[in-house]
């Protein structure tokens, strides 16, 4: 009985100490201008900068998995379905297993090719609120501009448009976007950012971190948008970076509870060398 | 008058060095194998512009033009996969020419 209530103990000040740094969902693949048109990408829901805790995706609050509500590729302006392409993989954090996805696909044709994704709301049982991140990501192929500026539009309520391409771009360089609902500006949106600081090999974070930072505010770092939804990031470091317009699709409410649909972005910097 | 002096003036610059179409934009081109015998490339400006019209050639290890043709309007240009190496080059005029070697082009 001691050691029961030891463990529940331990359990509970475990939990309650869990750092509480941003979800972000992660549509992934090494680089942004891939070198083979064979990708494998991985759908993640994690922490990213501490390879932390990585969720179930589309978990409710009775534990069980709802399947992904959308996973497409838009390019030259056309929208392809590819739900039967994920496949369901364990991703392995340093902290915990969780369940992801992976999708084998194949990059057709040059310009761009947009990914998005749209999981099941996440139930966050130490926020009590629900969770979804509506996300993309953007790969090139050649170097011709053809959809990264684009509004992908339905399937995603919410979503975050670039004005700086996000495969080209320099260390330093500054990204900026434009947070939307439903095609409408987000004013003032406050929008989370995070390295990806761990590199994914397989199914695993590695260990090794790229960087440490000297305090939390640095790891999980807020920014707003302006009153046009407009916001700016520059980027100090070549390598991916996360961002997360919260709440971005308004009042929600999921199963009785918050929620929170969150529209995400990934970007990737490459260093002058 | 002063207007018009200035009108004058940039009408005889833009006479003198005249700025072809498209070049100050960076002139690109990919192709792919369609796995049926035949190859698609499309072509077009790194503004986004598109390539409808630039001409496209298909040459041998020696510089033989084996095909020529042009991008339709859809900015591809598709042709018979050549027996033995190859080249396609896209001539978008003097010093922009992308060559695409037939070995990198893959299914």
């Amino acid at each position: 009985m001691k050691k029961l209530v030891l463990a529940l103990s331990l359990a509970v000040a475990f939990a309650l100490s869990a750092p509480a740094y941003a979800h972000f969902q992660m549509i992934y693949s090494p680089d942004s201008v891939p070198k083979s048109k064979k990708l494998t990408l991985k759908l993640v829901f994690t922490h990213p900068f501490e390879a932390g805790h990585t969720m179930d995706i589309g978990k409710d609050e009775k534990g069980k998995i709802h399947p992904p509500i959308a996973f497409g590729e838009m390019h030259k302006g056309k929208k392809k379905d590819l739900l039967d392409a994920l496949k369901p993989v364990t991703f392995a954090s340093l902290t915990n297993n969780g369940k992801a996805y992976e999708a084998n696909v194949k990059l057709k044709g040059m310009g761009d090719h947009v990914f998005y994704f749209v999981p099941a709301p996440y139930y966050e049982g130490s926020e009590d609120v629900y969770i979804q991140h509506c996300t993309k990501v953007i790969f090139n192929v050649a170097g011709a501009p053809t959809d990264w500026d684009a509004q992908v539009g339905d399937p995603l309520p919410v979503e975050i448009i670039p004005l700086d391409k996000p495969y080209a771009l320099w260390t330093g360089n500054v990204f900026r976007g434009v947070v939307t609902c439903k095609g409408e500006p987000v004013p003032d949106a406050e929008i989370e950012v995070e390295y990806l600081n761990h590199d994914i090999e397989g199914n695993t974070f590695v260990k090794e971190a790229k960087v440490e930072a000297p305090h939390d505010a640095l790891i999980t770092m807020t920014i707003k948008a302006d009153k046009n939804g407009v916001f700016a990031f520059g980027i100090p470091r070549a390598g991916w970076w996360g961002f997360a317009a919260l709440g971005a699709g308004g009042d929600l409410k999921h199963n009785g509870k918050e929620l929170s649909q969150d529209a995400v972005i990934w970007v990737q910097a490459l260093d002058m060398k | 008058m002063r207007k018009a002096l200035i009108f004058f003036l940039i009408c005889l610059v833009s006479a003198i060095f005249p700025v072809p179409q498209g070049f100050a934009h960076t002139p690109l081109c990919y192709c792919e194998d369609n796995g049926d015998g035949t190859i698609t490339c499309e072509g077009g400006f790194s503004d986004g512009s598109s390539g409808a019209g630039v001409k496209m050639k298909v040459v041998d290890t020696g510089g033989n033009v084996l095909i020529e043709g042009k991008m339709d309007e859809d900015s591809e240009f598709t042709f018979k996969k050549p027996e033995g190496d190859y080249t396609v080059i896209l001539d978008a005029g003097p010093g922009h020419e992308v060559e695409v070697p037939g070995s990198e082009i893959t299914e």
